[in-house]
């Protein structure tokens, strides 16, 4: 019973969903905005399930002193002096000039931003180490490359008025030819695996 | 060991100096190379020149502060124009980390620049949940998943709310997005199914990606990474922070080149060598 009822759950929500698209009159489309409403009730609850997952995991990382265990309890301090800072206040606690909205500009947006930006630290040490122009393919590569890194700076504009225009060939032929293939073959990927899921053939994400 | 054999092995520490160096000094010694605007911008811009005063441009704020040096100053420059329109606008984000960027982007544009009015010319509805559902019930009815805007005022009490019902009654949608949810469940699930017009301000990462909508005609308009967003102040003439960091940018990219150009010499050299 434990794999039946998922099963008969997914085939009988993903039967009717697909129904729905093509069915939008009453009775069916009621039911399906009251199955929509669920879902983000059901998905407001995540936030809470991620919360007290992210929680568990590190307070057993703790208790087992497992390796980097001290950088766990900066985690649970940092997550449980927001939550009381985002809650101790209600509303008033996002205004201007709040403990919380302080550490959130003063700490999480140069926190985040510094990580993001460590990319580019690392995509210049790859580039020197990895791109190199081995066969006819990987150096047309680089070429558009070097071509797109030019076109997208003023710099580059200044060494040669077309590159930007280049840039956007690149970008609007080329490329949206492979993404648009890509994206197709992603897609209907996507559709088998769903009519597997709904057929009760996949079931690796029950386990 | 010769100078070829050093530089192949070169401690990628040196790599990350470099880098730190590109990038900080033109904050210093700015060159202030004009930024030229693009075709996808440009787009952009003029379907926001074209609406109607008082029309409803739906910003979405799908981003969290580490994708905010890119994306925030294009919401800011967006911001501004729709100001500037007379247009009206409606704030939302389906990342929660986000909400304080749009409410600090709002009170930087509406309230200190353009002293507009809170609840007649623009509103803002915080943290979504729900990703592509919520969009699918957005368009149909705003005030069902808009119950309460972010600081708990009822819908009904916003006066700008009274002629906003649904997907019809809204321009324009403009997500400012990083990941998922964002662009991706505007296009399928919102434009698909109430073909308003809908645009983008990603990442540079992400924007090659979002060509092929263009094409379709499903976005009207996109504005990619930091030099999209300097192109958008360009064009809304003002100079923020995506046109000073072009310095630093143009800095960067040349160095990248610099260093792809001599990683081929040393493996031309070392293969030669062979």
């Amino acid at each position: 019973m434990r794999l039946q009822i998922p099963l008969a759950i997914i085939l009988v929500m993903g039967i009717f969903t697909l129904v729905t698209a093509f069915i939008p009159a009453k009775p069916i489309a009621d039911v399906n905005q009251l199955l929509r409403n669920w879902y983000i009730g059901i998905i407001t609850f995540f936030i809470f399930l991620g919360t007290f997952n992210l929680a568990r995991v590190n307070i057993n990382k703790i208790k087992r002193r497992r390796r980097d265990w001290g950088y766990s309890f900066i985690l649970l301090g940092c997550l449980a002096l927001m939550l009381f800072l985002g809650f101790y206040k209600g509303r008033a606690s996002t205004e201007e000039g709040q403990p919380f909205m302080y550490l959130y500009f003063n700490v999480q947006f140069p926190l985040g931003a510094t990580m993001y930006s460590l990319l580019a630290f690392f995509v210049t040490s790859a580039s020197f180490r990895a791109f190199r122009a081995r066969n006819k393919e990987a150096l047309c590569l680089l070429l558009a490359a070097v071509i797109i890194m030019l076109g997208r700076v003023p710099v580059g504009t200044a060494i040669w008025k077309g590159f930007p225009s280049v840039t956007e060939w690149i970008m609007n032929y080329p490329n949206a030819a492979a993404k648009r293939g890509i994206s197709l073959g992603i897609d209907l990927g996507l559709i088998s695996m769903a009519l597997r899921m709904i057929l009760g053939i996949e079931r690796s994400y029950m386990q | 060991m010769s100078v070829i054999e050093k530089l192949s092995k070169l401690d990628r520490r040196y790599v990350f100096l470099a880098v730190a160096i590109a990038v900080s000094l033109p904050m210093f010694f700015p060159l202030g190379l004009p930024v030229e605007v693009t075709a996808p911008v440009k787009q952009l811009y003029d379907v926001i020149e074209e609406l109607p005063e008082r029309s409803v441009v739906l910003i979405s704020i799908d981003y969290d502060p580490s994708g905010a040096p890119e994306l925030q100053p294009a919401t800011l420059a967006i911001l501004r124009h729709c100001f500037k329109r007379n247009l009206r606008v409606l704030v939302l984000g389906m990342w929660a980390p986000g909400v304080p960027l749009g409410m600090k982007a709002l009170d930087e544009v509406a309230v200190k620049e353009f002293n507009k009015k809170y609840g007649v010319d623009y509103v803002n509805f915080g943290y979504r949940p729900g990703g592509a559902i919520f969009l699918v019930n957005l368009g149909r009815d705003v005030h069902d998943v808009c119950r309460t805007d972010v600081y708990g005022t009822p819908v009904d009490e916003l006066p700008m709310m009274r002629d906003v019902h649904s997907a019809k009654d809204i321009a324009l949608v403009v997500t400012m997005s990083m990941g998922v949810p964002g662009s991706d469940q505007w296009i399928f699930y919102y434009q698909a199914r109430y073909r308003g017009k809908l645009a983008t301000a990603q990442t540079a990462i992400g924007a090659p990606r979002y060509y092929p909508y263009l094409q379709t005609g499903q976005l009207v308009g996109l504005i990619g990474g930091m030099k999209g967003a300097a192109e958008y102040e360009r064009l809304v003439k003002t100079r923020g922070f995506a046109s000073i960091g072009m310095d630093s940018q143009s800095a960067a990219h040349m160095l990248i080149i610099g260093l792809v150009v001599l990683g081929n010499f040393i493996f031309w050299m070392e293969k030669r060598k062979k």
